[in-house]
């Protein structure tokens, strides 16, 4: 039976899709609980990196929400996502984060499993149940994640078993996701990643690269006060175009004129060598994003808690200019608090001084110690901290920029830019307004119920 | 330099190791009374910083440190940005500044390369924001590698053990 639909939750979607976001949202039980149920439940959520489990037999484990899983690579190389419960009585099975491993035993009564998830071990079977006739071990496995798909190495998994079809769900979003992750044939490096806890709720950091643009200058005036990264100063900045196509959108700086492709890759301090790599990986429409009139992708999120980074900051005190690529999620942990995964990213095959080079921009400007992200989570703290209280379950904040109070957009569409979907240049929330459209979808619908399934009943577990 | 060290620690009578005590705790006072520039003058121009990512891993493991990621893995050039980033006006993040006390302990000096020191120590970092947000604690343990100059002891290298896999503080805009 599905549960009673909570109280508000459709005066909460329909100010959303207004644009008005009730400030409670960030700090809310009961929002959280739909958001782990109706979002979380039913959402493509990114768990890893196929070069963090580059190996045979490597593994790492990953959570979605409140469920962990192992992802692991096994011993003839095919990649496996299970639920890293001991079907037996529900022990965590592997309780190492990453590592290499050819079977995982459980530490409670021994039961053992393959790497690709396979019972193999289950001490005196014969004895303690009968052998098959008690519990049917042939064939037996750990839970596989419901829906598990690969795109540039990325490994994502759903719990829902009907979840959309992938590359369909994915949609004009794959255009712009290969600027961060398919920059070579030969693919990317994933290191990583930096885990810490902020006490903030997850959709702040989600929106804010979804699309704001609007913060970077005041929030981020002190890496330009020092020369970090001179682009966003706030005239340059409200150049760039926001886009947003199929489940994601970003934000772009626009790049001095009479950009092209290599020009433009090699004003943010891509060298030769990449810029070749990256024309040879891109199709025709992807590098006529970076022509004239040229705009570089910088942040991005693809929803729910996906998010990417491309900044291209003064790495030395000789005034080299080096690009970076960070990955990150926003992994909630509560109403209030959220685990941040950032990973550095990297084409596998750049060059050895580039790849330190990039590191260090990464270091400098993103993670637990970088100056971007140190005054970013210095806001969403403070953004959850008060949206705890009373008066914040009366407030509707302003999610409308770039609309009339009539609903008509400030400025038309922009017609120069080369991405698919719908892009306007200047400040806007467009984005934020499109992720919380998509937000609204899903905490809006109940979850489907499922059938439990029982383990060694064979065909009487129902 | 040379990773080269003494097999004991100097007793706690040797000068060295009473230089390498005192340093650290002069450094620890610079860094609790926020006197970047005095601390940056403690750097050896060729400094290495680093704080590698720690990982829970089987024992049988034993690698918990990730040597191709770190929380920092800085130069002079990186420290001096982040040092002057916290003296404009719009460093958010530490404004208005945290209350932090670096308590320094456990000092082991031994004998490195040439008249190089090495110098283990575990800190305890205290930080405390605003008054609505819990404090928050950081561990780790520190090898230091100090060169004696006519000014003092200047620091050379430093690896940082941080004793946790998911931070628990919102960001690192402190020094360990």
């Amino acid at each position: 039976m599905a549960a009673a639909e909570p109280n508000g939750i459709a005066d909460i979607t329909g100010a959303v899709r207004q644009g008005l976001i009730p400030a409670f949202l960030y700090n809310d039980a009961q929002v959280h609980e739909l958001e782990r149920t109706r979002l979380f439940g039913r959402s493509w959520n990114f768990l890893a990196h196929e070069s963090e489990i580059a190996q045979p037999d490597d593994y790492v484990v990953r959570n979605i929400g409140d469920d962990s899983f192992l992802v692991t690579r096994d011993s003839d190389g095919q990649i496996h996502v299970m639920f890293n419960m001991c079907v037996h009585r529900g022990m965590q099975v592997c309780r190492a984060e990453r590592g290499s491993a050819r079977t995982f035993r459980c530490p409670y009564h021994a039961w053992t499993y393959k790497n690709d998830g396979q019972l193999a071990g289950l001490p005196f079977h014969a004895d303690a149940y009968g052998g098959e006739a008690g519990f049917i071990k042939e064939g037996q496995a750990l839970l596989r994640a419901p829906s598990v798909a690969i795109r540039n190495g990325m490994i994502f998994a759903s719990l829902d078993p009907d979840a959309p079809h992938f590359e369909t769900w994915l949609g004009d979003y794959a255009f712009y996701l290969d600027f961060y992750t398919g920059q070579s044939a030969a693919g990317m490096e994933f290191r990583g990643p930096q885990r810490w806890r902020v006490e903030a709720n997850w959709k702040i950091g989600a929106e804010n690269f979804m699309g704001d643009s609007y913060h970077t200058p005041h929030t981020h005036a002190s890496v330009v006060d020092i020369e970090l990264f001179g682009e966003p100063k706030p005239y340059k900045r409200k150049e760039g175009v926001l886009w947003h196509a199929g489940p994601g959108g970003g934000t772009t700086y626009k790049l001095p004129p009479g950009s092209e492709f290599r020009s433009g890759l090699a004003y943010v301090g891509y060298p030769e060598e990449m810029i070749d790599r990256m024309a040879a990986a891109l199709s025709p429409a992807q590098r006529a994003l970076v022509d004239e009139p040229g705009f570089m992708p910088s942040a991005s999120t693809l929803f729910p808690n996906l998010s990417f980074v491309h900044n291209w900051p003064q790495t030395d005190a000789e005034g080299r200019i080096t690009p970076f690529i960070s990955v990150r999620l926003w992994q909630p942990v509560g109403p209030g608090e959220t685990e941040v995964y950032s990973w550095f990213c990297v084409a596998a095959d750049a060059p050895d001084d580039y790849k330190a080079a990039s590191y260090k921009a990464y270091l400098m400007c993103f993670g637990s110690s970088g100056m971007f992200e140190q005054d970013d989570v210095e806001n969403w703290v403070s953004i959850t901290t008060m949206a705890r209280g009373s008066m914040a379950r009366n407030l509707l904040l302003n999610n409308r920029m770039g609309l009339t109070l009539d609903g008509d957009p400030i400025v038309d569409q922009f017609r120069g830019f080369g991405g698919p979907g719908t892009a306007y240049q200047g400040f806007g929330e467009h984005n934020q307004r499109h992720w919380f459209s998509m937000w609204a979808d899903l905490v809006s619908q109940p979850a489907p119920a499922r059938e439990p399934m029982a383990f060694g009943m064979g065909e009487r577990q129902a | 330099m040379s990773s080269a060290r003494s097999a004991a620690p100097l007793p706690y009578t040797d000068e060295r190791h009473q230089m390498a005590a005192q340093f650290l705790t002069e450094e620890a006072h610079l860094l609790d009374t926020s006197d970047f520039e005095a601390w940056l003058g403690l750097m050896d121009p060729r400094i290495r910083y680093r704080m590698p990512v720690r990982v829970t891993a089987v024992k049988a493991a034993d690698e918990t440190d990730v040597q191709t990621m770190h929380h920092f893995d800085e130069d002079l050039y990186s420290l001096r940005k982040r040092v002057q980033r916290f003296q404009t006006d719009y460093a958010w993040t530490e404004d208005p500044q945290s209350r932090i006390r670096h308590h320094v302990s456990n000092v082991r000096t031994f004998e490195g390369a040439g008249d190089e020191l090495i110098a283990e120590s575990a800190v305890l970092l205290y930080r405390s924001r605003g008054d609505r947000t819990a404090p928050s604690l950081l561990s780790a343990g520190r090898t230091d590698v100090l060169i004696p100059t006519e000014e003092g002891l200047r620091l050379r290298q430093r690896d940082i053990e941080i004793d946790e896999s998911v931070l628990r503080t919102q960001n690192l805009a402190i020094f360990l």
